[in-house]
């Protein structure tokens, strides 16, 4: 936070204050960005970050505040502005084409043209420039449907560069990369940094930002908290900052007696997604599953759960074999599942919260032959359940859609909490876009439930939470399990070796 | 693990009856009155027992346009039913003109509808990557195909014994039987969709399907019980055609398919699913039925009424819109 003269700012923004109906989504908030810095800018789910990248790329007009380029004063109407004055945004879901190729991609409302016609052999070639100074491993002509996320990330960023952006936001970047694919965007965000870009990085992940920046400005509850050198600031410091309390454990896991074996699953396979592949857990057991993006975890899981049809495998719950067809045999058997894409299969998203919390156990709480709603006991059950889960929301009836990553990730927490009968909770990518106080959060409630005797499994590509939490760690690599380590003799290395091609080696 | 915060999280619902009023079912209220009080305007023979005189050959395709509620919440549509209406009158014919009791003809008809409906559910549920609208389209034209086929060259078919269809048609003292059973059919639907478990789970389905799927729902086996329920509704609309027309031919039902999705529609129901009740439609049905009997008797053409009530259906989809867009600036401006 130094008030010195004579830094080098390319961009400045100060007292932005940006109002949407009903609420302040930014208050008075300020920010330097340096020539040729990676800045990060870090902060909890709905602290106002989205909303200030926004502002800068031109997408939202702030209310109060003025905005400094190269120290002159600019307004920008909209994002052809800010594009034109050499400012792009990746955004966390790129607006892609999926049917168009890369060069389409690339060049989509800036397209080289003469005399009405597009040139389409001038953008490939600038395409091809544009792929190889990102050491891309796919050419232009390729279709973007075709590419994996971290590909279609490069197109983004090759469309930034392409509209020579001297300022290049990345919101969060690595949130859908596995650790191969961050590593590459590690050395690309370096190599832009030598070209003389400014870049900043939106991301809720503590490595990120130690690998990459110089300086970390935080936001909460819409309003600036400092900015602060990366080498100088403590990481428990920096969660102060962003929760605005003390977090002294985040991975607070409890001592437990670890009982009998309460689930199992052997033979599970499916061609062409997973083989053979068998996992048991035990009462009041943690156990971790992770792999590489693609290694079958989900798949496998899905299969278990009754989502998609295994083609052999057998499911056990307590020592008692059980036939799962669909997903309710699965719940009915006590397997509870956390889905991987909160907003596309753990909610709905138009539905207040309590519709989404007893959605599962309707039929249960209901009345009569007919199935009448017994909306009292819903009323009563999603409160109290969203209540211990702590969910941010004023009432049951808030839309889900509303809510920020983390309060929605709590809700369909409380959702697999309201089925009674659970044994099992398959917890996939739990943390996936939650912010840090939400996670601590989430890890409580982790260890709180396998202290109550249940088993839990924890999909995770995060390695820090699987080796905070669990007590045994599966292995999986392209369909297989590769290996199982007890937490006693698990390494970060030794995770990431079996889950790549090395351990699959090791399985054959 | 309480709530560390101890924050309150609100469960009372709010009910105020300002939001009632001025909700789509209470704005359907007053075009309903509109109606009724236009017709009596226009027509010196718009009376209440003229109407209601008038009714039973409008009513049919009101017991096809609850089940077509339940088929745009899940977020599906079927477009075969006026086919399946067609099919069913047609058979029901042959077996009457074959001296079948009337009892073995009314299950006859209703089972026809109900096992064209069935193969509709089959197909959909089978071939998931299919959209509802193209199967239907498909069994649409084998339907009336069968059917036309059926009839033979002079394209129509009569009753011979029309005895028992015209106690069908008959009245209860002013009212119609039909319109009894429809209220019957309306009360039965209304509560299932609005109070039930199940009626919660089309919702569910048409708001998310993979979100349903995930929370246990049969999302196929509810997609099929749609269509198979209103390939019976189908059904009843055909015996009561047979109960007015006394007998069938190429076509019957046309259309019907489109006048009762209008009527959902009209209702507040969306056709992209999940959203919509079925007071909202049978206030609609009703509104519509009652419009054509006043445009009727001003001797205005089927055409003509088609036309006009083409622009309702898309001034009333547009409304939505337009006042979601006026509440929006308000909301703005208020800040």
């Amino acid at each position: 936070m130094s008030a010195n003269v004579s830094e080098d700012l390319i961009l400045e923004l100060r007292g932005i204050t940006k109002i949407f109906p009903g609420v302040k989504a930014l208050n008075n908030v300020q920010f330097k960005l340096r020539r040729g810095e990676v800045h990060a800018l870090m902060g909890e789910n709905g602290a106002g970050k989205s909303t200030f990248i926004k502002v800068i790329t031109g997408v939202h007009a702030a209310e109060e505040g003025s905005m400094y380029l190269n120290g002159t004063e600019v307004h920008f109407k909209g994002p052809k502005d800010a594009l034109a004055a050499g400012i792009a945004a990746v955004y966390q879901h790129p607006t892609i084409y999926p049917e168009l190729t890369v060069t389409e991609n690339i060049f989509m409302g800036h397209e080289f043209k003469k005399s009405g016609f597009i040139q389409w052999r001038a953008m490939n070639q600038e395409a091809k420039k544009l792929l190889d100074r990102l050491d891309a491993d796919f050419k232009p002509t390729e279709e973007m449907g075709a590419l994996s996320v971290a590909q279609q990330q490069m197109v983004e960023i090759a469309k930034a560069l392409s509209t020579h952006a001297k300022i290049i936001i990345l919101d969060e970047p690595t949130a859908a990369l596995t650790a191969n694919e961050s590593e590459k965007l590690y050395r690309i965000v370096d190599q832009l940094k030598a070209e003389g870009v400014s870049i900043i990085f939106i991301s809720h992940r503590m490595e990120d930002m130690y690998r990459l920046a110089e300086r970390v400005t935080v936001f909460r509850d819409s309003q600036y908290i400092g900015t602060y050198d990366v080498d100088k600031i403590t990481t428990p410091d920096l969660i102060k900052a962003m929760v605005g309390r003390e977090i002294t454990d985040m991975y607070p896991k409890p001592k437990v007696e670890i009982g009998k074996e309460i689930f199992r699953f052997e033979n599970m396979s499916r061609m062409g997604y997973f083989k053979d592949v068998a996992l048991n857990i035990r009462a009041g057991e943690i156990v971790g599953l992770t792999g590489l993006v693609g290694a079958g975890r989900t798949e496998t899981i899905q299969a278990v759960c009754g989502i998609v049809k295994p083609d052999s495998g057998k499911v056990f719950v307590e020592g008692k074999e059980v036939t799962i067809r669909n997903p309710k045999d699965a719940m009915d058997a006590g397997i509870i599942l956390l889905p991987e894409d909160r907003s596309k299969q753990g909610l709905i998203l138009k539905w207040g919260l309590g519709d989404n919390v007893i959605l599962p156990i309707q039929d249960k709480l209901a009345k009569g032959p007919f199935k009448v709603k017994n909306e009292k006991a819903e009323y009563a059950l999603s409160k109290r359940l969203l209540e211990d889960v702590d969910t941010k929301a004023v009432t049951i009836f808030d839309g889900a859609g509303t809510l920020s990553g983390g309060n929605q990730q709590k809700v369909v927490v409380a959702k697999a909490l309201a089925q009674d009968n659970m044994k099992v909770l398959i917890m996939d990518e739990p943390t996936k876009g939650v912010d840090v106080g939400a996670k601590a959060e989430i890890y409580a409630i982790m260890g709180d439930l396998a202290k109550q005797g249940f088993g839990i499994l924890l999909i995770s590509s995060e390695m820090s939470e699987i080796l905070g939490m669990s007590d045994r760690i599966y292995t999986m690599c392209k369909g297989r399990v590769t290996g199982c380590v007890d937490i006693t003799e698990a390494t970060q290395e030794g995770l990431l070796e079996l889950s790549m091609e090395k351990g699959k080696e090791a399985a054959e | 693990m309480a709530g560390k915060s101890g924050r309150e999280i609100n469960a009372t619902p709010q009910n105020s009856l300002k939001k009632k009023i001025l909700s789509w079912e209470g704005g359907l209220v007053l075009i309903f009155i509109g109606v009724l009080i236009f017709g009596s305007v226009v027509s010196p023979s718009y009376t209440f027992t003229n109407v209601l005189r008038e009714m039973p050959k409008y009513l049919a395709e009101l017991f096809m346009m609850f089940a077509m509620g339940f088929i745009l919440v899940i977020g599906e549509i079927d477009i075969s039913v006026g086919a399946i209406v067609c099919l069913s009158a047609t058979l029901t014919c042959f077996i009457n003109r074959a001296g079948a009791p009337m009892v073995v003809q009314v299950i006859a008809c209703l089972l026809i509808g109900l096992a064209c409906g069935c193969l509709n559910g089959i197909i959909a549920t089978n071939f998931t990557e299919l959209p509802t609208m193209i199967i239907t389209l498909g069994t649409q034209i084998i339907f009336r195909g069968i059917a036309e086929v059926s009839m033979g060259s002079g394209g129509s078919i009569a009753l011979t014994d029309t005895a028992g269809f015209a106690k069908i048609g008959g009245r209860i003292g002013p009212f119609p039987i039909a319109f009894f059973l429809i209220i019957l059919t309306a009360v039965i639907y209304i509560f299932v969709l609005s109070r039930t478990t199940f009626g919660r789970k089309l919702y569910a389905v048409g708001s998310n399907k993979t979100a349903a799927l995930y929370a246990g729902i049969p999302v196929q086996r509810i997609r099929w019980i749609c269509m198979t329920l209103i390939g019976l509704m189908a059904g009843i609309c055909a015996l009561f055609m047979l109960a007015t027309t006394f007998g069938a031919n190429t076509t019957t039902g046309q259309g019907f398919e489109m006048d009762v999705i209008a009527m959902c529609v009209f209702g507040g129901i969306a056709t992209t699913g999940g959203k919509g009740n079925l007071v909202g439609a049978t206030l609609a049905g009703f509104t519509i039925v009652c419009l054509r009997i006043a445009l009727g008797q001003l001797n205005m053409s089927g055409q003509t009424i088609l036309v006009i009530i083409g622009i309702l259906l898309i001034a009333s989809a547009l409304i939505p819109g337009i006042s979601q867009s006026i509440s929006n600036k308000k909301k703005r401006a208020a800040v």
